[in-house]
C-alpha cells in the first residue's frame, strides 16, 4: 500500500519512573515551540471549561442597541451584527471547538486503535480485507465525506461528531496497526507467546501499552484538522447549528458580509481558530519529536 | 380600463428615500438623463445557478426570474420605468391594446403583429391561449407543466379564446380586477405553443428583448441583443451576463471592485449597501421594498398554538421595531399582511397599526401583556413552555430566529432551534409538521388577490400555519370582487387587521433592499416587488 | 514488477467497488431527494406531482436498482443524466475537471516550492532561531482554514486595491496574463497550507537520513556540507515527500471546496457542493468517484515512484 505511516515503538514507563511534573519541565525545554502549543491547548481548555465563568454577556442575547459594535470597554471583542458579544462567543465558541474536535478525535482514534490493533495482532486474511476496506475509507477526501454525512446525518452535534470522526478511523488504524506490526515481533512477545500467554492478553498487556506513545502524537495531530473541518462544516453551514457560538459559523454569511464595516467580525474568530489549531500542531510536532527514538538524541 | 386605482406615492417614495440618507443626486437624474446610448454589456450577480433553467412558470424563485425575464415578454407588464406599480403603471408588451369588458368579466388583449419567436416562428394568439390553458390546467390543455405553482392564481378563468391570430380573449367566471395585476408580473411570460414546455428547462425560446447565448451550468448565464426585437430600437445594451457567485462576500467585493455593474434584487441590506457607499461613493443605492416580510407561523391545528391566548402572546412578545433594528439594521419598515405604504399600496401603515397585537408604543407594556397571557395558561419565565422553533437553514432565517428565541425567553416560552434545509423546508410546513416557526415570504405582484389567496385561504397548500376563517374567507372574496377601489382598500385593511387580531401568521417587518448600481448603469429602476423589473429591455450604458 | 503491477491494479479496483458502494448508501441516507427541491424552489408541495416527477426522473425505483444501474453505467463509462440540469452528466464535469487539476496542481507546486527548502534549512540549522521560525511560519500555514485565509485574501484586495480577480474561468489561451493571476491566489492559499506538511516531513527525513552513516562519510571526507546535503541526503528525503504529496491530494480535494467557493473558480469541488445540496445524485456520485479514482491512481503512482527514487524497495515481497 502507498502510505506505511513509520512504526513508532515506545518502551513505556519512563515518563512514570521521572514523575509527570519532571517529564514536562524536560519537555518543555527541549522543545520550547512544543511548550507553547501545549500553554496553548491548556488556554483554550480552561476557557472551554469556565466558559460561564469568563463570559461577560449571555453569548445568543441580542442587542438592536450597538450591532456590528467597535470593540470596546463593554465589549472587549465588539458585537456582530445581531449585537451579540464577540468575546462572549468565541469564549462559548471554544467549548464547541473543543468539544466537537475532542470527542471526534477520541471517538475516530478509539475505533481506528482497536480495529488497527486486532487487525496488526491478528495479521493473515483478515488484515487483508480489513486495510483494504480501510482504503475505501481513506480513498474519499475528508472534507468531502464529512460534508457528505452531516448532510445525512442533519446539522446538529452529535451528527457532527460523528462525520468528523469516519475519516479518522483508517488514519488511526494505519498509525497503530504499523507500531503492532513491529511490536509483535518484538522478543518479548515472542517470547510471551512461546511460552503459552493467551492472545488477548498479549494484545492488551503487551503490544496496547506500547502503542500508546503513537496513539498520543495521533490524536494531538489529528485534533487540530478535526477542529478545522468543524470550522469548516460550520462554515458551509453543515456543522454545528444555531444558537451554539461555533467559531466557523461566526464566519459564515455575515461575517463576509459586513467585513469592512467590522473587521473584527472576521478577524477574531479566525485568529481564535488558527491559534488553537497552531497550539495542537505545535505540541504534536513536538510530541513526535520526543517520543519517536529515532529523532531522539538529536 | 379601470381608471381610478393611482397610485401617486411616487414622490412620498422618494422623500423616503432621501430621508433614508443613501441616495445620491445621481439616481434622481435617471428619469430626466441624458439620451440613451446604444451598445455595452452589463454585467450582473447570481446567487445560485438557475434552479429550473428559464422555466419561469415552474418555479418561485428570484434565483430564475431575474436572469430569465429578459428572454421572455408578457402580454402586459409593470413599466420597468415607474418605481411604484399599480394598474395605471401596466403597459402592453405583445398586447399592444386590452379592454375590460361585461364588468371586468372579460379581458380583451389585442396583439401586436409582426412579434417573432427567438427560433423564427410568428407569435399569434395561440401561444397565449397555450399558456394559459397550461396554467390553469384547463381539460383539453395540450400541455402541462410538472411544477405548477401559480395555478390558484388563473382560478377564476373559465375559458380563454384565440378569436382570430391577433386577438385573445380571457373569459372569467366572477369578474375580477386583479387578474391584469397578476398578469403585469414578472412571473406571467408567454411561452411559444410550439415548443414543448420542458424545455424551457434547458434552453429558452422567447420573444424577448435577448437572446440567450450561453449557459455555462455553474459559472454564468450570458445573453445577446435580439436583433429582431418588435420594439425598434430596444434594447439598448448589445449583451447581459450574469455570474453565479455563491460566496456572499465576494458577491460584495466584486460589486465594489466594478466587476459587476448591478446587485441582486433583495439582497443588499442597508449596512451593506452604507458599507458599499463608504467605499465607493458614486454607487447609486435605491432602497426599495422587497415585497418580502419576515413573519412566525405557528401550527393552529396543533397544541400548544392551537390555544388563541398563545398565540397572541407570542405575537405581543416580540418587539418588531427592535428587531428590525437588530436583524435588518434599520434596513425594514414594519406592517400587517400587506406591504405598508408608501413602500407598497395595499398595506397598513404604521399609525393605523396601533392598538395591534406586538405594536404599543412602549415595548415592556406589550412583553408585560404577553406575560400575563401565557400567565393565564400557567407558564412564565420560570416555568416556561418549551417548544420547538423551526426555521430554514439560511443566515436571513436563522439571525430573525435567534432574536425570536430570545424575545421568547422573556415571557416564559423556552424555544430552542431546530433548522431545516431547503430540500426538507416546504415539504414540512405544507405538511404543517412543526409547532412554530420562522419564516420568510415573498410576494409576486403587490395585489391583495395575489397574496391573500396563497397565504391565508382555508386549503392553500402555502397558508402554512393552517389558519382558516369563514369570516376571513368571504372578506377575501368580497374584496377580490369590489370594484371600486377606495372600498376594496377599506376592506383590505379590515382583513388584515382581523388577521393580527387573530395572530394568524404574524408579520413581523417588511424587508427593504438597497439595489446599488454604477452610475453609468441607467434605466435599471427597482419597483416594489422584486420579481418585475427584470427585462432589461429599457436599460442602457453610459460608459 | 508486472504481476505486482496487476495484483495492484485488481485491488485498486475492488477498492472502487468498495467505495461506490459506501457513496451510494451515504447519499442515500440524506433526507430529501432532488423533487423535494425542485418543489422548494416553487414554494409548495404536491405529493401526486411529486410521484410523477420521480417517475419522469426514473428514480421511483429501489434503491438496488438504483445501484446496478450506476455500476452498469460505470462500467460502460456513461455517467448518467443530472436530475438538476436534465443534461448529460458528463458533459457537466468535464469543463470542471481541468479547472481543478491545474488548482491542485499548482498548488501542490506552491506547496513544495515553500516546503521543500524551508524543511532543508530547518533540518540543516536544527534548534536556531531560523529553524523556529520557519517552523512557525509553515505550521501557521496548516492552522489557518482554508476558508478564512480566503476570506482575508480577497477582502484584503477590495479594500487596499479595489480589485479581484475574474468571475468566470479565463482561459490561458484567451488571456494568459488573466489566467495566470486566476489561478495564483487560490493556489498560494491552498499551497500555503501544503506546504507545513511536507516541510515537516522534509525536516525529519532529511534530519534521519544526516544521521546514517554514509552522509557521515561524506562530511567527514571534506566535502562541502552544502553538497553532502543536496547530493545524498535530500535524493534520499524525496521519498517520504512523495508520499506525502500522494496524501494530500486527497486531502487538497477538500480543501478545494472552499476555496473554489471564495475565489469563485469554477471547478470540480464547488460544483460538489452545490451538487450535494441539490440530492444530483448522478453527478455527486460521479464525482466523488472520481475524486476517489484520482486519488487512488496518485497513490499508485507514488508505489512506482518508490521503486524509482528507492533501489532498496522492491516488489512483490
Amino acid at each position: 500500500m502507498a502510505v506505511r505511516p513509520t512504526a513508532i515503538a515506545v518502551p513505556v514507563g519512563r515518563a512514570s519512573r521521572d514523575g509527570l511534573v519532571a517529564a514536562v519541565v524536560r519537555f518543555a525545554r527541549k522543545k520550547p515551540l512544543g511548550a507553547a502549543g501545549g500553554v496553548l491547548m491548556l488556554v483554550m481548555l480552561v476557557t472551554a471549561v469556565f466558559a460561564d465563568v469568563l463570559q461577560t454577556h449571555d453569548p445568543i442575547a441580542t442587542n438592536a442597541a450597538y450591532t456590528l459594535g467597535a470593540p470596546n470597554a463593554e465589549h472587549w471583542l465588539g458585537t456582530d451584527h445581531l449585537g451579540r458579544d464577540i468575546y462572549s462567543r468565541i469564549v462559548h465558541g471554544a467549548r464547541v471547538s473543543l468539544v466537537v474536535g475532542v470527542a471526534s478525535t477520541l471517538l475516530g482514534s478509539v475505533l481506528g486503535g482497536i480495529i488497527g490493533l486486532l487487525s496488526g495482532y491478528v495479521g493473515g486474511k483478515s488484515d487483508l480485507v480489513t486495510q483494504r476496506v480501510l482504503d475505501i475509507l481513506q480513498g474519499l477526501p475528508l472534507l468531502v465525506l464529512a460534508l457528505v454525512m452531516s448532510a445525512a446525518l442533519g446539522p446538529a452535534v452529535h451528527n457532527v461528531i460523528i462525520a468528523i470522526s469516519i475519516p479518522i478511523v483508517p488514519r488511526a488504524a494505519r498509525v497503530i496497526r504499523a507500531s503492532v506490526l513491529s511490536i509483535r515481533e518484538m522478543q518479548y512477545v515472542e517470547a510471551a507467546r512461546a511460552l503459552g500467554v493467551r492472545h488477548v492478553r498479549i494484545a492488551f498487556r503487551h503490544i496496547l501499552p506500547n502503542t500508546i506513545g503513537p496513539f498520543i502524537v495521533l490524536c494531538t495531530a489529528q485534533l487540530g484538522s478535526a477542529i478545522l473541518v468543524e470550522a469548516t462544516l460550520s462554515f458551509l453551514t453543515l456543522g454545528v447549528p444555531e444558537p451554539y457560538p461555533s467559531w466557523g459559523r461566526m464566519l459564515s454569511v455575515s461575517a463576509a458580509e459586513y467585513a469592512q464595516k467590522a473587521p473584527h467580525l472576521v478577524l477574531f474568530p479566525g485568529v481564535a481558530i488558527s491559534l488553537v489549531v497552531f497550539g495542537s500542531n505545535l505540541l504534536g510536532d513536538a510530541l513526535r519529536d520526543t517520543l519517536d527514538p529515532r529523532l531522539r538524541g538529536s | 380600463m379601470s381608471r381610478a386605482r393611482i397610485a401617486p406615492f411616487p414622490a412620498l417614495l422618494i422623500a423616503f428615500v432621501v430621508g433614508a440618507g443613501l441616495i445620491s443626486p445621481a439616481a434622481s437624474q435617471t428619469a430626466s438623463a441624458p439620451t440613451p446610448k446604444s451598445g455595452g454589456v452589463l454585467n450582473m450577480m447570481l446567487r445560485e445557478d438557475l434552479s429550473q433553467g428559464f422555466a419561469i412558470h415552474e418555479t418561485s424563485t428570484i434565483s430564475t426570474v431575474w436572469p430569465a425575464m429578459p428572454c421572455f415578454n408578457n402580454l402586459v407588464l409593470f413599466d420597468p420605468l415607474k418605481k411604484t406599480e399599480s394598474v395605471e403603471t401596466i403597459i402592453g408588451e405583445l398586447a399592444e391594446k386590452w379592454s375590460w369588458q361585461d364588468n371586468f368579466r372579460n379581458l380583451v388583449f389585442f396583439l401586436r403583429k409582426n412579434v417573432k419567436w427567438h427560433d423564427g416562428q410568428p407569435f399569434t394568439s395561440k401561444d397565449v391561449k397555450f399558456t394559459f390553458d397550461m396554467l390553469r390546467e384547463a381539460p383539453d390543455a395540450p400541455a402541462k407543466l410538472r411544477i405548477n405553482p401559480r395555478k390558484d392564481w388563473y382560478a377564476n378563468i373559465e375559458a380563454i379564446e384565440a378569436a382570430d391570430p391577433h386577438t385573445a380573449v380571457f373569459r372569467l367566471k366572477k369578474p375580477q380586477p386583479s387578474l391584469l395585476l397578476m398578469l403585469a408580473s414578472g412571473y406571467t411570460p408567454i411561452y411559444a405553443a410550439h415548443v414543448p414546455p420542458a424545455t424551457y428547462r434547458t434552453a429558452c425560446v422567447g420573444t424577448g428583448p435577448f437572446k440567450v447565448k450561453e449557459w455555462r451550468k455553474g459559472e454564468f448565464i450570458e445573453m445577446v441583443r435580439n436583433p429582431d426585437y418588435f420594439v425598434k430600437g430596444r434594447p439598448y445594451l448589445d449583451g447581459l451576463k450574469y455570474f453565479v457567485i455563491v460566496e456572499r462576500g465576494t458577491r460584495q467585493a466584486a460589486i465594489q471592485a466594478g466587476k459587476l455593474d448591478a446587485s441582486f434584487p433583495g439582497e443588499t441590506t442597508k449596512t451593506a449597501a452604507e458599507q458599499l457607499k463608504k467605499a465607493v461613493p458614486q454607487l447609486v443605492i435605491t432602497p426599495f421594498s422587497q415585497n418580502v416580510s419576515d413573519n412566525i407561523i405557528m401550527n393552529v391545528k396543533k397544541p400548544p398554538f392551537d390555544n388563541p391566548k398563545v398565540r397572541l402572546a407570542v405575537s405581543h412578545a416580540i418587539d418588531r421595531r427592535a428587531l428590525i433594528q437588530a436583524v435588518h439594521q434599520g434596513g425594514a419598515v414594519v406592517g400587517a399582511a400587506s406591504a405598508p405604504k408608501p413602500l407598497g399600496f395595499w398595506g397598513l401603515s404604521e399609525k393605523d397599526l396601533m392598538g395591534l397585537p406586538g405594536y404599543a408604543a412602549r415595548p415592556a407594556d406589550e412583553k408585560a401583556l404577553a406575560k400575563k397571557l401565557m400567565g393565564e395558561v400557567g407558564f412564565s419565565p420560570e416555568k416556561p413552555l418549551r417548544v420547538e422553533i423551526v426555521t430554514r437553514a439560511i443566515a436571513v432565517y436563522v439571525d430573525m430566529a435567534s432574536f425570536v428565541i430570545n424575545e421568547l425567553k422573556q415571557i416564559g416560552i423556552d424555544a430552542s432551534l431546530k433548522q431545516i434545509e431547503t430540500a426538507q423546508w416546504h415539504a414540512m410546513a405544507t405538511r404543517g409538521d412543526y409547532q412554530i416557526g420562522a419564516n420568510l415570504t415573498g410576494i409576486g405582484p403587490d395585489d391583495p388577490d395575489a397574496n391573500l389567496y396563497e397565504n391565508y385561504a382555508c386549503g392553500s397548500p402555502r397558508n402554512y400555519s393552517q389558519y382558516c376563517s369563514e369570516e376571513v374567507m368571504k372578506m377575501i372574496d368580497a374584496q377580490s370582487q369590489e370594484l371600486d377601489p377606495k372600498k376594496r382598500l377599506t376592506l383590505n385593511y379590515a382583513i388584515q387587521r382581523k388577521l393580527e387580531a387573530d395572530a394568524a401568521r404574524p408579520i413581523l417587518d417588511w424587508k427593504l433592499d438597497y439595489f446599488t448600481v454604477w452610475p453609468h448603469v441607467k434605466n435599471l429602476i427597482p419597483h416594489q416587488s422584486i420579481y418585475n423589473f427584470g427585462r432589461m429591455q429599457e436599460v442602457w450604458s453610459d460608459k | 514488477m508486472k504481476t505486482y503491477l496487476a495484483q495492484r491494479l485488481v485491488v485498486a479496483l475492488l477498492t472502487l467497488l468498495g467505495m461506490s458502494a459506501v457513496i451510494f448508501a451515504l447519499l442515500r441516507l440524506a433526507p430529501g431527494d432532488i423533487v423535494d427541491i425542485l418543489f422548494s424552489t416553487a414554494g409548495y408541495v404536491s405529493p401526486a406531482e411529486k410521484q410523477a416527477i420521480m417517475k419522469e426522473l426514473g428514480i421511483d425505483h429501489p434503491y438496488w436498482v438504483h445501484y446496478l444501474d450506476w455500476l452498469r453505467q460505470i462500467a460502460v463509462v456513461d455517467l448518467g443524466m443530472s436530475y438538476r440540469y436534465d443534461l448529460l452528466a458528463w458533459q457537466l464535469i468535464k469543463p470542471l475537471v481541468p479547472v481543478t487539476l491545474e488548482l491542485a496542481a499548482l498548488s501542490i507546486l506552491f506547496a513544495v516550492l515553500i516546503g521543500v527548502p524551508s524543511g532543508v534549512v530547518s533540518a540543516v540549522r536544527q534548534d536556531t532561531a531560523l529553524d523556529y521560525a520557519l517552523r512557525v511560519f509553515s505550521l501557521a500555514g496548516l492552522s489557518m482554514p482554508a476558508f478564512w485565509l480566503g476570506m482575508v485574501i480577497i477582502l484584503g484586495l477590495v479594500t487596499w486595491f479595489a480589485w479581484i480577480p475574474p468571475l468566470s474561468y479565463v482561459s490561458p489561451t484567451e488571456n494568459f496574463k488573466l489566467h495566470a493571476v486566476q489561478f495564483l491566489l487560490p493556489a498560494l492559499a491552498v499551497g500555503y497550507r501544503s506546504s507545513a506538511l511536507i516541510m515537516r516531513i522534509t525536516r525529519s527525513s532529511l534530519l534521519e537520513v544526516m544521521r546514517e552513516d554514509y552522509i557521515r562519510t561524506a562530511w567527514a571526507k571534506g566535502q562541502t556540507g552544502r553538497v553532502v546535503i543536496w547530493r545524498h541526503a535530500l535524493k534520499n528525503a524525496m521519498l517520504p515527500v512523495v508520499t506525502i504529496i500522494g496524501i494530500e491530494f486527497a486531502f487538497l480535494i477538500g480543501g478545494l471546496v472552499v476555496t473554489e467557493t471564495v475565489f469563485n473558480l469554477p471547478g470540480v469541488a464547488r460544483f460538489l457542493v452545490q451538487a450535494i445540496l441539490w440530492r444530483d445524485y448522478p453527478v455527486v456520485q460521479n464525482l466523488v468517484m472520481f475524486i476517489a479514482i484520482v486519488v487512488i491512481l496518485s497513490n499508485l503512482l507514488v508505489d512506482m515512484l518508490y521503486g524509482v527514487l528507492d533501489p532498496r524497495v522492491r516488489y512483490g515481497g
